[in-house]
């Protein structure tokens, strides 16, 4: 009989796991038992639903006719309640046991429920104004909430709540967002870059209030532990989140923040079960986003199809996705280790640092000016190994090309080979035509042509 | 005065020419001519330099084996020679001893002739041709996207009627620079142009919109435009129900192309691939054109078609002022590759392995079906197994540089050199002329006749102006000759308008189908458009207006899946390398280098300021590229205009494709000249 494969979970991790594996022709059979029921959808896209920049149809994955023709068993609103690895059988909460022969944890993580007094109603419920911001019955549950008008606080500053935060202004909420940490995305920048940051949001009509917490709901709204009352009809908790382990706590597979995993993305406790994505912890570290869970993917599929491929952790880049909110991080820019080159123009709004070790950028922050993140990330995915002054010019962005008054031995017509200086010595433009040829090509020059004989003082060119 | 058209690229200009004097003819305008309505680039008017040369060959040549030499000997023995060292090596190895390379620069005519001799009076399957590296990607993706490919299924002018235009891995102001007016004409009447390349070119400058992707990596951009139109709502529903099939499935495989992963793989800012979708979807018509950056890729066929999902979701195939096209580069890029000189197909487009076709055109030919070999190597393959126990022993080339124009040339030249007989038929001694067994001197252009098909699909009429020098002869001369010392069982024509009343019976009833076009016609037309079954049809400027190719009438889209280039920069390869084209200069430059009139400045290394600094390179002193299979050293041009990241140089000198890489398309065969990995060194 062919290997068993089932994966607990139906986000980006086991769609792109599946993806892989039947890419490689992997001859064992899947099952992906998904909690939600919604066929599997690009999580990371849903505060552009609620933005309205995205269609809910623009954001599914793969739709489960896919699975169905791939082969795989796709169980949606399949719950899991227990691993027993003795008998090497999933339980779910209706009672089924599916057996594995190999089992892939893809849980994910959980949002953090901050403390706030009146948070979560006797019954467990949370707050009828209180929303999370996970998943797709979530964002529908906000969506049908955010009427114009209303007044959103966002309980939490890091990058989803600033995206949720955006995307309620833009619908024409007034919002407010309390962040804990003494700035904004804390956890990725600095001081310099989250001040940068909170004058932006100020300026597109956010409030941001860090250093607070919300401490309890009341009539109004929310109390701060600043004494400060914000009223509002709606709450969005996005206080980050934490690796989903319950599950492998139970099953009684070495847990410390995530499911600890060895470079083939296996759990050092068990060899058949292993985990990627959001829940699992290679070499101390647990990822939250989406290119690393990925690239983990990409390498259990080569690991379960026999490929040499192991996983030796990720770069990673995470992005900003809100209107007029330029924000990209590369690495870990406050803690990594190497020179640091920064820049910080509060006038301007512009906040950039590279954090370079022998030469190669290892971490980058970049907050306001996003006009060279295209080639800064090539550089620091490359690892490209730069000159000494390249971190500045890079962070310099390009000089505007000066006016330059062109010579005579300047080239103006390319098509046809002709200089400045011949076209000034034509009597005029027919006779230029007619004695050089210039112009009779793709026609780029004639502007510059007729400015040369028309004009007595030296012409000029914009172009470098 | 002579109505014709310009010896070089696929726009074939329309031009007068004047004898002046023993066989000097002068260039004027021909106005009329719709494509190019008079204007010329240096190339065409100086193309009368091609006169000029002193190094014109005027008599065959034959390899001395005692001395090594080339010497001159009469057309005969050049002739007898080749037939009699062919006919041995057929009878110790078989047929596919012999391989026959053919040129995307040979009229319609040549094209066909070629093919014929290969399957009939040789019987070898081993032929293919230069056109393998210009478009073949794009043909491929447009014969899977709709059922046919001709490169621009509308008029070139007709882009002016559009109001987004997108180009992609094109410089046609430095390539084809009078089609560049087209684009100009567009934006007076207010619309705009976005321009795709690594590098900042003529094109970029004239551009409302550039972005400058790493190179390699175009698909992804598509994707993730497209990503963006079902997003907004962009897409057109309607359109798609009518006309094409297999949206659901590219629809949802766009899900995981967000702007931001885009921007990661690209290296385009996300809010640039936000502006372009917008513009795109905001815009009545648009046209995307595809061209050699976008296509000489190891992914290129698949690019293509990345690209042709965005116009088929936004609506655009097969309406007027609208679509997507494929702007070819060989002077008859379009025609070589219709009428049998590619290892899998038959005259008018037909399939090698298609039974039909083979039963009709065997009856054209006058020979039996199962006469005719089946599918050969593709153009490098063939290339890469010549000398090899199973791969040809001889080679015939016409109208093909390959020395400087293959990729991995060092391999590639040292595969020529383990040949026993390499003929190679030219105007001149080129690189891989000097280094043949025989070389045999024919005519050009203004000296003969024959068609052209440009890269509009429009079938046009070359016409010889001023007589030949003495002692050569018409490729037509040559096949003939070589295909009665074979003992071909039929006989091979010589005149090109009797081979094109053949060609047009050997194309009737396929994709291409010539068979209602004579010379005739094309004088009095300014040049018939393909399909043309009839001499009553009026030829087909527009198609897929009412539906596509394939059976069912509707365009079909393909789920692509991005992979990158064959070669990404590692710590020993740190930057990606990139070639192309100046103006001055053709292909190899075997016709240009020579001529005086144009620049010959010799190749360069374009590099950015910051790599420039960093590797300590100085503008015009030199600098050396090295890449896995080769180095070559050339003057540093440092500018603003290319990427950081990235090297370019052209590719008219032998050097640039000693570094190229060729790993090829699965599906088109065409090898990855546009991107690979190198270090740069002052």
């Amino acid at each position: 009989m062919s290997e068993r494969l089932v994966v607990v979970g139906g986000g980006m991790a086991a769609v792109r796991l599946v993806e892989e594996l039947t890419a490689r022709s992997y001859d064992g059979s899947m099952t992906v038992l998904a909690d939600e029921q919604q066929a599997p959808y690009n999580r990371i896209l849903l505060s552009a639903v609620l933005e309205g920049t995205h269609g809910v149809d623009a954001i599914t994955l793969r739709p489960a006719s896919w699975f169905d023709a791939h082969g795989v068993e796709l169980r949606l609103g399949a719950r899991v309640l227990d691993v027993d690895r003795e008998r090497r059988e999933v339980m779910l909460v209706d009672g089924t046991r599916i057996g594995f022969d190999r089992l892939v944890l893809a849980t994910g993580s959980i949002p953090t429920l901050p403390p706030i007094r009146g948070l979560v109603r006797m019954d467990g419920s949370l707050h009828p104004k209180v929303h999370a911001f996970r998943s797709l019955a979530d964002c529908r549950g906000l969506d049908a909430a955010a009427a114009p008008g209303a007044r959103a606080v966002v309980v939490g500053g890091g990058l989803l709540g600033l995206q949720v935060a955006r995307a309620l202004a833009v619908r024409g909420l007034h919002t407010e967002v309390v962040e804990g940490a003494e700035h904004l995305l804390a956890s990725q920048l600095g001081e310099p870059g989250g001040r940068v940051l909170a004058r932006d949001l100020r300026r597109l009509g956010t409030s941001v209030y860090t250093g607070a917490r919300v401490v309890r709901m009341t009539e109004a709204g929310v109390r701060l532990d600043n004494g400060y009352e914000l009223s509002a009809d709606l709450i969005v908790l996005t206080a980050g989140g934490r690796p989903s382990t319950a599950l492998a706590r139970r099953a009684g597979l070495m847990v410390r923040r995530g499911v600890v995993v060895d470079s083939d993305l296996r759990s050092v406790t068990d060899d058949r079960v292993h985990a990627i994505g959001d829940c699992a912890e290679h070499r101390r570290r647990v990822t939250g986003f989406v290119p690393p869970a990925w690239e983990q993917a990409g390498v259990l599929a080569s690991v379960l199809c026999g490929g040499a491929e192991r996983y030796d952790g990720s770069r990673s880049v995470a992005r900003l996705r809100a209107t007029d909110l330029e924000v990209a991080v590369l690495g870990d820019p406050e803690h990594a280790a190497g020179e640091v080159v920064e820049m910080t123009n509060p006038i301007a709004g512009s906040h950039r640092r590279l954090v370079v070790e022998g030469g190669v950028i290892v971490a980058a922050a970049l907050v306001g000016d996003l006009s060279r993140v295209g080639l800064i990330t090539q550089l620091y995915d490359r690892g490209t190994v730069l000159g000494p002054d390249e971190p500045g010019q890079l962070l310099l962005g390009e000089p505007a090309a000066a006016p330059v008054a062109l010579p005579d031995e300047a080239e103006v017509c390319a098509c046809a080979g002709v200089t400045a200086g011949t076209i000034r010595g034509c009597s005029s433009f027919d006779a230029c035509r007619e004695g050089t040829r210039a112009t009779t090509g793709c026609g780029g020059c004639e502007s510059v042509v007729r400015r040369l004989l028309d004009e007595a003082e030296p012409a000029s060119l914009s172009r470098a | 005065m002579t109505a014709t058209h310009c010896p070089y690229c696929s726009l074939q200009c329309g031009m007068r020419v004047t004898r002046r004097g023993p066989a000097v003819p002068e260039i004027g305008e021909w106005a009329e001519f719709p494509v190019n309505r008079g204007a010329l680039c240096r190339k065409g008017w100086s193309a009368a330099g091609l006169y000029a040369g002193r190094e014109r060959l005027t008599t065959p040549l034959l390899r001395d084996r005692a001395t090594g030499e080339l010497t001159p000997v009469g057309w005969d023995e050049a002739l007898d020679t080749i037939a009699d060292r062919l006919s041995a090596l057929r009878a110790e190895r078989g047929p596919d001893a012999v391989g026959v390379f053919g040129g995307g620069g040979l009229t319609n005519e040549k094209a066909y002739q070629l093919g014929k001799l290969a399957r009939v009076a040789l019987g070898t399957s081993q032929i293919d041709y230069n056109g393998r590296w210009c478009m073949s990607s794009a043909a491929t993706a447009g014969t899977r996207a709709f059922g046919l490919d001709r490169g621009l299924p509308f008029p070139l002018a007709d882009i002016e009627q559009a109001d987004v235009v997108v180009l992609v891995g094109s410089n046609l102001a430095e390539t084809m620079p009078p089609a560049a007016r087209h684009l100009d004409a567009l934006r007076e009447r207010g619309g705009q142009v976005v321009v795709i390349d690594p590098r900042r070119t003529a094109t970029a400058d004239r551009a409302d919109v550039f972005v400058q992707p790493v190179p390699g990596f175009d698909l992804a951009l598509a994707l993730g435009v497209l990503h963006l139109l079902v997003a907004g709502g962009l897409v057109d529903e309607s359109y798609v129900a009518d006309r094409t099939s297999g949206w659901a499935d590219v629809r949802d495989s766009v899900g995981a192309w967000w702007p931001e992963r885009v921007e990661r793989v690209t290296g385009v800012p996300a809010p640039e691939v936000r502006a372009l979708a917008a513009l795109l979807g905001g815009a009545e018509r648009v046209v995307v054109l595809t061209a050699r950056g976008a296509e000489q890729h190891a992914t290129g066929s698949d690019t293509v078609l990345a690209w042709i999902n965005v116009a088929l979701a936004l609506g655009m195939c097969g309406t007027p002022g609208a679509g997507y096209g494929c702007l070819t580069g060989q002077g008859n890029g379009q025609g070589g590759r219709e009428h049998g000189q590619k290892a899998d197909q038959l005259p008018g487009y037909r399939m090698i392995d298609d039974p039909v076709a083979r039963e009709h055109v065997a009856s054209v030919w006058g020979v039996p079906a199962d006469s005719l070999p089946g599918k050969g190597r593709s153009a490098y393959e063939m290339l890469d197994a010549l000398g090899t126990d199973d791969g040809p022993s001889a080679l015939l080339v016409f109208g093909s540089n390959i020395v400087v124009s293959a990729p991995n040339a060092t391999r590639v030249t040292a595969r020529l050199e383990a040949l026993d007989l390499l003929v190679v038929a030219d105007v001149v001694l080129s690189e891989t002329a000097a280094i043949a067994d025989v070389v045999l001197p024919v005519t050009q252009w203004a000296e003969e006749t024959g068609t052209m098909t440009n890269l509009e699909g429009r079938v046009i009429l070359r016409q010889r102006a001023v007589s030949p020098p003495a002692g050569v002869r018409s490729d037509l001369d040559v096949i003939s000759g070589l295909a009665t010392r074979l003992g071909s069982p039929v006989p091979f024509a010589t005149d090109p308008e009797e081979v094109f009343s053949e060609l047009g019976r050997a194309s009737a009833g396929g994709k291409a189908d010539y068979a209602g076009i004579t010379y005739a016609r094309i004088r009095d037309e300014a040049g018939v458009f393909w399909p043309c079954p009839s001499p009553g049809h009026a030829g087909t400027p527009r198609m897929f207006l009412d539906s596509f190719a394939h059976p069912d009438g509707r365009a079909r889209f393909h789920v692509v899946e991005h992979r990158g280039p064959a070669e990404v920069p590692d710590a020993d390869y740190p930057v990606h390398l990139t070639t192309g084209r100046v103006l001055a200069q053709y292909q190899s430059g075997a016709q240009t280098r020579r001529v005086r009139e144009l620049p010959d400045s010799g190749p360069f290394v374009e590099l950015h300021p910051m790599l420039a600094g960093r590797i300590g390179a100085v503008d015009g002193a030199p600098v050396s590229v090295t890449t896995r299979r080769g180095s070559m050293t050339a003057s540093a041009r440092v500018v603003t205009t290319i990427r950081p990241d990235t090297v370019f140089v052209p590719f008219h000198w032998v050097g640039a494709n000693r570094l190229t890489n060729d790993a090829l398309d699965p599906a088109s065969r065409m090898p990855e000249f546009k991107v690979c990995a190198a270090a740069v060194t002052a």
